[in-house]
């Protein structure tokens, strides 16, 4: 292959636990994205590189990025379709579908994450208890594969590969297009309520109660100690129901770069939840929230990762039955007694879907918790490892980039299997591949 | 207001068809392949209330200039400018390179932007203030190792828009020829270079600005004025030595 096509480059998993030098390609027309696929044994796709998880590289494959790949192909403002080519941002999508009252509610927390990266990954958003994924916003995806050639996917055309396509880490090929059905916003504007909770289970009742009324709603939740365990707030995201005028995102460049030194730590971690409760409870009930607050909170605290230095974090983010969460709970918090893990966050929202292949989603409570990479904390989640059996938990493989084969095929079972045996059906060669399908043996 | 813009599908070329679509004004754009045109076809028309005229054609076959471009006099009726961001590379661009792919690179980075400007010279200076706009490469400096055609071509293209200063049929018109450094393009991806590579967003507000200036020769990044001034005062037998990507 022509060097000028590709890059050697040093790439680090959005938590900083898995890094590696690759060979990075960036076509920006067809037939060079034709001709990087045809000219590598091992392939696969990337968008922003925000996946927490190493999903979108490996040291064995050729990793291409099709970013440039940003236009608008069809918009039909009357049957509310639109198709992207998948190389455009979130924030590129929402600054034209926005200025048509449109768009589609299963946005992940960062602007800057690609669409192709989103279907790949079967992203969800804050409303996840309403919308579930955004497997259900998908029509139609154009998918290029290096031995298939182009291919159109829907459920009328290609329904196998259109479903291992969604949710399916890149491994089917490269998606170039994706068709999806808008739903109408009249405001860009949110109101947010919150309330204060002094338990987990409260938060619960909260999540499952209001999220019949409220598209938007989650939990904010102390896990600094033990005696802290839980308490926190509940808040709900309501569009304002007058219609406002949309005046376009200015996009901010901004950067993730870890300090030298990590910042969170126990004490750290204590004063800083101790303040924001604080502030919380001094401040308003409720309040008027702008779009990009609400859908990308983490857009402009970039800190908040930052902070957690050179060595980064790991995020778990898990599904479990309204039924089994409060014994599960209890478990967490008899093995935290005892291992005292360092977590800078715990939430909690409700998901709605139906689990299929290696896809989050299910009729389940979705918990997430962000801990700080070290030894002490490895351990420990480790042992909550252990219980995702009993539990019936779905762990999320683009979170959580320590997962084990074992782990996932514990928890998957029947549905990795599946995944595993469709795509070695469809792609007998296993071109696409990435560190963790590497880890994972699919 | 009508452009047409040879090249148009990535790099530069992309970028100066978002920016003049932006602006308001329809295009006529030409490349090799049809898909990457289609695609910008529809952005740019979704986006703004714009007319894009797509031709796909390989602009190094003089024939396929005649057949595909200069045929289609109502496309290129009411032309308010040309632009050219072309460049066409292979990477065993030396001296050694065949005869067959010598003249590729000669038509396409040459020959075909001066015989197209030629022919559409009737149709540009009906109007007054019409707009030709040409690039050129900061590898056109120097004899060199590598891209040793398409130097010469951009060489010579650099010779070809300052005659059409002294063209009378062209007093008229606004003629504006950038001679560019490393730009972050897909032809500068993965190569190892001594200076930045400039953003293709910033050249393209540049050149739409510029657009009606009656004549500029410039360079973008501006820093290459320099690097070209210190070229001509070192003699050859020195530059020789020294080795330039
Ligand atoms: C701050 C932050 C907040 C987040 N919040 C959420 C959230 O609320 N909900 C949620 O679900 N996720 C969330 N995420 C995770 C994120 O949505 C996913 O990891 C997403 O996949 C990242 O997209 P990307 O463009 O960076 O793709 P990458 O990380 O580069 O790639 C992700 C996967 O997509 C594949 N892929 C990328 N492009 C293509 C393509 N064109 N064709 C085929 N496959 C492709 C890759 O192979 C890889 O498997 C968050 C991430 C960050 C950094």
């Amino acid at each position: 292959m022509s060097k000028q096509q590709t890059e050697k480059r040093r790439l680090f998993s959005f938590d900083k636990s898995f890094s590696t030098n690759v060979i990075f390609s960036q076509p920006d027309k067809y037939k060079l994205l034709e001709k990087v696929s045809y000219n590598s044994n091992n392939l696969i796709n990337i968008g922003s590189n925000l996946s927490y998880s190493p999903l979108g590289f490996s040291k064995e494959s050729l990793s291409i990025n099709i970013r440039s790949f940003d236009r608008i192909l069809h918009f039909d403002k009357k049957e509310k379709t639109i198709t992207v080519e998948a190389g455009l941002t979130l924030i590129e999508f929402l600054n034209f579908t926005l200025k048509h009252n449109l768009w589609i509610p299963q946005l992940p927390g960062y602007p800057t994450i690609t669409i192709g990266g989103a279907v790949a990954a079967n992203v969800h958003g804050k409303s996840c208890g309403k919308h579930g994924t955004i497997r259900k916003s998908i029509k139609s995806i154009l998918l290029f594969h290096k031995t298939h050639g182009w291919l159109n996917l829907s459920k009328e055309e290609n329904e196998e590969i259109f479903d291992l396509t969604i949710g399916g880490i890149g491994l089917t090929g490269t998606i170039v297009s994706v068709t999806f059905e808008l739903m109408e916003i009249k405001s860009s504007k949110f109101t947010t309520e919150k309330k204060e909770v002094n338990s987990i289970e409260e938060s619960k009742k909260f999540i499952l109660d209001e999220s019949k009324d409220a598209s938007y709603t989650y939990t904010w939740n102390r896990a600094d100690n033990l005696i802290n365990f839980g308490k926190g707030f509940v808040y709900k995201n309501y569009l304002d129901k007058n219609p406002s005028d949309f005046h376009g995102f200015k996009e901010v460049k901004r950067k993730f770069r870890p300090f030298i030194f990590p910042m969170w730590n126990k004490f750290s971690i204590n004063v800083v939840n101790f303040l924001y409760s604080k502030l919380n409870k001094l401040s308003k009930s409720e309040k008027n929230e702008n779009f990009l607050n609400v859908i990308f909170p983490f857009y402009g605290n970039e800190n908040y990762f930052n902070f957690f230095g050179k060595k980064g974090f790991i995020e778990s983010q898990l599904l479990i039955s309204e039924e089994k969460f409060e014994s599960f709970i209890e478990e967490f918090k008899s093995l935290f007694k005892q291992f005292e893990p360092t977590i800078t966050l715990f939430s909690l929202k409700n998901m709605n879907g139906k689990q299929k292949f290696l896809r989050f989603e299910d009729n389940k409570i979705c918990i997430t918790f962000d801990y700080v990479n070290n030894k002490e904390n490895l351990l420990f989640m480790s042992k909550i490892d252990s219980l995702y059996d009993k539990y019936d938990i779905i762990p999320s493989v683009i979170k959580d980039s320590r997962l084990s084969k074992e782990t996932i095929k514990k928890s998957y079972n029947e549905e990795l299997i599946s995944f595993k045996e469709k795509l070695c059906k469809f792609d007998g060669k296993r071109i696409y591949q990435s560190e963790i399908s590497n880890r994972l043996e699919i | 207001m009508k452009y047409l813009i040879v090249g148009a599908s990535s790099g530069l070329g992309k970028e100066l068809a978002k920016k003049f679509a932006e602006e308001n004004n329809d295009l006529v754009i030409v490349s090799r392949d049809e898909r990457d045109l289609n695609a910008i076809k529809s952005d740019l028309e979704t986006k703004h209330k714009v007319k894009i005229d797509v031709l796909p054609l390989d602009f190094s076959s003089i024939n396929e200039i005649n057949d595909k471009l200069l045929s289609k006099n109502n496309l290129l009726s009411n032309l308010a400018g040309v632009m050219f961001p072309i460049g066409m590379m292979f990477d065993d661009d030396n001296s050694n390179l065949n005869t067959e792919s010598i003249s590729r690179l000669i038509n396409a980075n040459y020959v075909s932007i001066a015989y197209t400007i030629q022919k559409i010279k009737k149709i540009l200076i009906k109007k007054e203030n019409t707009s030709i706009i040409g690039f050129g490469s900061v590898s056109g400096f120097l004899g060199r190792d590598i891209n040793v055609t398409y130097a010469g071509a951009k060489r010579g293209l650099e010779s070809f828009f300052e005659s059409m200063a002294f063209d009378d049929d062209l007093k008229k018109a606004n003629i504006q020829f950038y001679t560019l450094g490393y730009l972050a393009t897909n032809l500068s991806f993965g190569k190892e270079l001594i200076l930045p590579k400039a953003s293709v967003k910033k050249l393209s507000n540049i050149v739409f600005k510029n657009r009606k200036v009656k004549f500029k020769k410039t360079y973008y990044p501006m820093y290459w004025m320099v690097v070209n001034l210190i070229l001509k005062i070192i003699p050859f037998s020195i530059l020789r030595k020294l080795k330039f990507k």
